[in-house]
């Protein structure tokens, strides 16, 4: 990094968590902290919702998964604005009503306490999975750039967040969420057009495109539907919408943002906003992958982009299995360039028989390039690499850093930090919230004064903070972070959902019946992911399904445990 | 229904007059949304 991207970086962190902190000021009760005084406006909480929502992880894995995969991810979010439309006529409401800190609360109003706390333990060790994920990724960012060492980077971007956080409370984590957001959007902005100016002068955007098109990179909808497709239009429709549900509607992590609420209006704006934002939005991050791969038609692309693999590969014993992979890739390469030039040179010039013929050529050569790509990856897993080995990752990073002028690549740094520290935030935020009011106050300490609970509610941030950073190192190998962070969410999610689902809809259904349920879904879940091929997206579908069959079969054969709703604290 | 669930009010979207009609422009929005996506797709395939 040049001395301009390191102002642009430190410069654009330090002013959003000053910001964050100023506005955070006065956080000295318990519901300020908590829950904000419920003053936020729609388009605070909107984009805090985004930018919890939108990790690092969404801007380092989800360009490098188009770059090898193409746009089909888009497809994941399609049922996110169905589940905030039922969201907003259900949960939003009901949770306003309800007077609630945590979703779990509103759990004990409807069936019991060890429902509340069963929920509230599920939500804990989900969460608590991924906010280390969540550190992980930039940790990955800076041992490219710096060569620092993971954990250092992790403890670094883990102790600021962690003290921004416990000062100022969900009204800090809320306003830096707005700054972040924006220096989001911004700085991808950037990077597009940066990207696209920096192609060969002959090609142009829509060059670009179809290159991009060609190569399958733009494969946005797929309607064929299959069980074990991970992304199609049914189960980005289906499973998407139970996931967003999920995630929007049992997650603290996101109802807490839309719980601080002036008013129920403006809660439902905020999603419905997001429901608008967040398709465009990832298709835009995708597309920039997709770009990315453009640009590598012309340039001519590491082998591994992960830097250390590859150095590896490059010198010692795998240097004589290397180079016969690198002759292959560096051929296929100069082949898929040339035929892409040709494309181009066709298109401009109005010869179809060209164009066809060159494109055939293209084709060919992306394969080879794909296989010799596929096998550096095998003898990077087979010569004392990680297994499975894959650097989807590294892609965007590699990129940023070796091709983006001075002060742009401060700016996307910033922009990954940012979302790192907007995301974890809010996760930590929202961990610390459910330990003390689900956990803490309602079975160890009741009773005790409001200070004593901020008290409380600042030392669990604490502790939740150090606890990510400690198990940063988990997503090291996990493949693409952000499958990984939806799997592990979607491990869990079917059974909030369904518990949820129930709460709201099923009046009959018992404390005992929604328990059984709850841990019937887990089971029913967990095996699926042990022992099927079915895509993550379906998870919630059966868990959610699982959970509901489950506790109204209990709830009908043992109709004296009642519903009689408990005592929330 | 729970204690207290009836305190707050529900008050109206400030455009399009009611809430239900907010839900089917979402609706209508993603419905457009696929329907760029696909066509996305198949005039760069």
């Amino acid at each position: 990094m040049r001395l301009l991207d390191w102002v642009v970086l430190v410069g654009s962190l330090t002013s959003i968590i000053a910001y964050g902190l100023y506005r955070g000021r006065g956080s000295n009760t318990v519901d300020r902290y908590l829950l904000g005084g419920k003053s936020m406006p729609w388009y605070a909480m909107a984009l805090s919702i985004m930018a919890t929502q939108a990790s690092a992880i969404t801007f380092i894995s989800t360009t490098g998964q188009s770059y090898v995969d193409g746009m089909r991810f888009v497809q994941f979010y399609f049922g996110l604005p169905l589940a905030m439309v039922v969201l907003c006529a259900t949960a939003v409401p009901i949770f306003h009503r309800a007077k609630v800190y945590t979703a779990y609360e509103y759990l004990e109003h409807r069936f019991d306490a060890k429902t509340r706390a069963l929920a509230s333990l599920i939500f804990l060790m989900q969460r608590g999975l991924s906010v280390g994920l969540t550190f992980y990724a930039p940790a990955i960012v800076l041992s490219v750039i710096f060569g620092w060492p993971d954990r250092l980077t992790t403890l670094i971007i883990g102790v600021t967040v962690v003290v921004y956080t416990v000062t100022g409370g969900i009204r800090t984590v809320t306003w830096t969420d707005v700054q972040q957001m924006l220096i989001i959007l911004f700085g991808l902005l950037v990077a597009l057009i940066t990207i696209v100016h920096m192609l060969p002068r002959q090609v142009s955007l829509l060059d670009a495109m179809s290159l991009a098109g060609s190569a399958g990179k733009l494969n946005a909808v797929n309607f064929h539907f299959d069980w074990n497709d991970r992304y199609n239009l049914w189960s980005g429709l289906i499973g998407g919408m139970f996931l967003a549900l999920s995630y929007f509607g049992c997650d603290q992590s996101q109802v807490q943002r839309y719980l601080t609420g002036k008013s129920i209006a403006q809660s439902k704006l905020s999603l419905l906003f997001t429901a608008v934002a967040k398709i465009p939005m990832q298709f835009f991050i995708l597309f920039i992958g997709a770009m990315v791969f453009v640009f590598y038609i012309f340039e001519p692309p590491p082998l591994i982009f992960q830097r250390i693999e590859y150095d590896r590969l490059r010198s010692g014993e795998v240097r004589t299995q290397y180079e016969p992979i690198a002759a292959r890739y560096r051929d296929a390469f100069t082949r898929r360039k040339q035929a892409a030039l040709d494309i181009v040179a066709a298109r401009h010039g109005g010869d179809p028989r060209g164009q066809s013929d060159a494109l055939s050529r293209y084709r060919q050569a992306l394969k080879d390039v794909d296989g010799a790509r596929s096998q550096g990856a095998s003898l990077v897993a087979a010569t004392g690499g990680e297994r499975g080995f894959k650097d989807t990752n590294y892609i965007f990073l590699s990129f940023v850093t070796r091709y983006l002028p001075a002060g742009i690549v401060g700016l996307v740094i910033a922009v990954i930090l940012a979302a790192t520290m907007s995301s974890s935030s809010g996760e930590i935020n929202s961990l610390a919230t459910v330990s003390i009011v689900d956990i803490y106050k309602r079975h160890f300490r009741k009773g005790a004064s409001d200070h004593h609970y901020l008290t409380a509610s600042r030392v669990a941030t604490a502790f939740w903070g150090a606890y990510a950073v400690a198990f940063a190192g988990f997503g090291k190998n996990l493949g693409s972070l952000i499958e990984a962070v939806n799997i592990v969410g979607s491990l869990f999610y079917g059974s909030l959902l369904g518990v949820f689902t129930l709460a709201f809809f099923f009046k009959r259904v018992t404390g005992t019946g929604a328990f059984c349920g709850m841990l019937a879904g887990e089971a029913a879940i967990f095996a699926a992911f042990s022992f099927t091929g079915i895509s993550f997206l379906w998870y919630n579908v059966i868990g959610c399904v699982v959970v509901i069959v489950t506790a109204t079969a209990v709830s009908f054969f043992s109709p004296a445990a009642s519903a009689t709703p408990g005592t929330a604290s | 229904m729970l204690p207290n669930e009836r305190d707050l009010p529900d008050e109206p979207p400030p455009f399009l007059g009611a809430w239900p009609r907010v839900y089917a422009a979402v609706v209508l929005y993603l419905a457009l949304v696929i329907a760029a996506c696909y066509c996305f797709t198949r005039f760069f395939a």
